[in-house]
């Protein structure tokens, strides 16, 4: 096309957006709330996916000591653990470690253990393995090992319960997955609707375009770009909004003192805001796509 | 009325064994004929004859059911669908109900055919004014069509028909709808529009029009196309 034919396509599609306005605002306000929907599961999954790679990266097995220990049997308990098979590294935390520990994790209810008389606190060995994502198999020949040496009363590691809810991502994933398709396909065929009763809107104007000798991109051409219009608002209306939303949670959040951070929750990053008005674009543009397709058979 | 002559020697449109069929029975039966550049065609015959039908065929707005038809050279069984367009510029169309888009404006219902075309955005509006003043609408340019008479709106169309210069104008009884005198000043464009080297069909039972008529008129009947009378 030259510029006189996009010199007309922009007129006409101004011209579509002034003569039916509810039905763009209806699209767009669709765009807006399947983005809002896929947004909040995209920051959830994000966060949660974010949770468990930290879990992950984090993985230690921590092994109990007999109380009472002196400290220079702790050192070469250390020394027994970190020759042993599989382990990259060991390290000894004593009992009033571990108690100065607890407090700084506690905070603003330390206070709470100002009252103990004595450190109820074990000693322990914190060890790191020598691969960061070891299997199940690998851990427990690691545990069992390490529940042989005499000085170590217990030993406790969080992997079945990181498998476990690995196993719940996993099907947050495939929920996420279904639901975005939903969503997807419910937008499309929203705004396939809307392009339609658009086209119908418009049909003494299309056939005058097809006898007078209009090219197919020149008669389509505005409504593609109508419905780019509404894609890109409504994610970036969708975007704008959840990001408000995320504010407002965090500093709600960050007030009350829960044990959940609110400095640990992430908004959606750069590429993930992108995909998400890249996808609202998609839903919009192929609806239309498929309403032009089928007007274009008729 | 002027003498409507064909002055050329070359056709601008042939058709070929030319049948339309809509289900078993055929509208238009083994239709062989040739219309020369710049000739005056009437197409006359009773409603039903199939005159719309034929029309229709020659801008590809109907598909023949056999045969073949040859516009300006280009055999339309032929032509790829993404040519369709340009050959329709080749031909303008002027319609009983007028077919103007009723939210814009006259100039931009006539400017559209020459955006369409990608005409230089700096020659359409002169263009379009030429167009206007020869239909005599030079001043009406801002209306809107249900603002227009009929007659105001038939020549619109035949503004909208012509604007592009295309060397055929079909017109499917466009005084249908116009009263005798009005009517006249209708195929008085068209007149023109022949006078300036156009190839003109116009599909019409309108007696007093036949009456008037100088040019070749054919009569279609029962789907066959019969010579009413020769050029004269």
């Amino acid at each position: 096309m030259n510029r006189t034919e996009w010199g007309s396509v922009f007129k006409r599609t101004k011209r579509n957006f002034r003569a039916v306005p509810h039905l763009h605002v209806a699209a767009t306000s669709t765009v807006v709330f399947s983005l809002l929907i896929a947004g909040m599961f995209l920051i959830l999954y994000a966060n949660v996916n974010d949770l468990i790679d930290a879990w992950k990266r984090d993985f230690r097995v921590i092994a109990y000591v007999k109380k009472g220990l002196p400290p220079a049997e702790g050192e070469s308990l250390v020394k027994t653990i970190t020759e042993m098979e599989g382990i990259r590294g060991a390290v000894y935390v004593s009992e009033d470690q571990a108690l100065s520990r607890l407090k700084k994790q506690m905070k603003h209810r330390s206070s709470l253990l100002e009252g103990l008389v004595e450190n109820p606190l074990p000693p322990s060995v914190e060890i790191e393995l020598a691969r960061s994502d070891p299997d199940e198999v690998q851990v427990r020949e690691i545990v069992q090992r390490l529940r042989a040496v005499p000085e170590i009363e217990s030993v406790e590691y969080a992997r079945a319960w990181l498998h476990r809810f690995s196993g719940f991502v996993t099907f947050f994933r495939l929920a996420t997955v279904v639901g975005g398709g939903i969503i997807f396909a419910t937008t499309v065929f929203i705004c396939s609707n809307t392009i339609r009763l658009t086209l119908y809107a418009r049909r003494q104007e299309l056939e005058v375009m097809k006898i007078i000798g209009a090219t197919d991109g020149f008669i389509k051409m505005p409504y593609y770009l109508q419905n780019f219009v509404e894609g890109l608002l409504g994610s970036v209306l969708a975007v704008g909004i959840l990001y408000g939303a995320y504010g407002i949670f965090t500093t709600k959040l960050a007030a009350h003192h829960t044990l959940l951070s609110a400095g640990n929750i992430r908004f959606l990053s750069l590429w993930e805001m992108t995909g998400l008005i890249g996808g609202g674009i998609s839903m919009a543009w192929l609806g239309c796509h498929l309403s032009l397709r089928q007007f274009t058979k008729s | 009325m002027a003498r409507l002559e064909a002055n050329g020697t070359t056709p601008a449109i042939e058709l070929f064994h030319v049948f339309k069929r809509y289900g078993a029975q055929p509208t238009l039966y083994d239709i062989n004929l040739a219309v020369m550049q710049n000739e005056f065609l009437f197409i006359t015959g009773p409603s039903g004859a199939g005159k719309t039908t034929f029309l229709r065929l020659l801008f590809l707005d109907e598909a023949v059911s056999e045969g073949h038809i040859v516009v300006n050279g280009i055999n339309l069984q032929r032509i790829p669908r993404k040519r369709v367009p340009y050959l329709r510029r080749q031909i303008g169309v002027v319609f009983q109900d007028f077919r103007l888009i009723e939210h814009y404006s006259v100039y931009e219902n006539v400017a559209l055919v020459l955006e369409a075309a990608g005409f230089d955005r700096r020659y359409i509006p002169k263009r379009v004014r030429q167009v206007l003043r020869m239909v005599g609408l030079a001043d009406a340019g801002t209306a809107y069509p249900p603002g227009l008479s009929g007659g105001e709106q038939q020549r619109v169309a035949v503004a909208r028909a012509a604007v592009g210069k295309p060397p055929i104008l079909l017109a499917d009884e466009p005084t249908g709808n116009l009263d005798a005198s009005t009517a006249a000043l209708v195929f008085d464009l068209f007149a023109q529009l022949h006078g300036m080297g156009t190839t003109i069909i116009v599909a019409t039972h309108d007696r007093e029009l036949l009456g008037a008529a100088q040019g070749r008129v054919m009569r279609l009947r029962g789907g066959h196309m019969e010579t009413e009378q020769p050029c004269s």
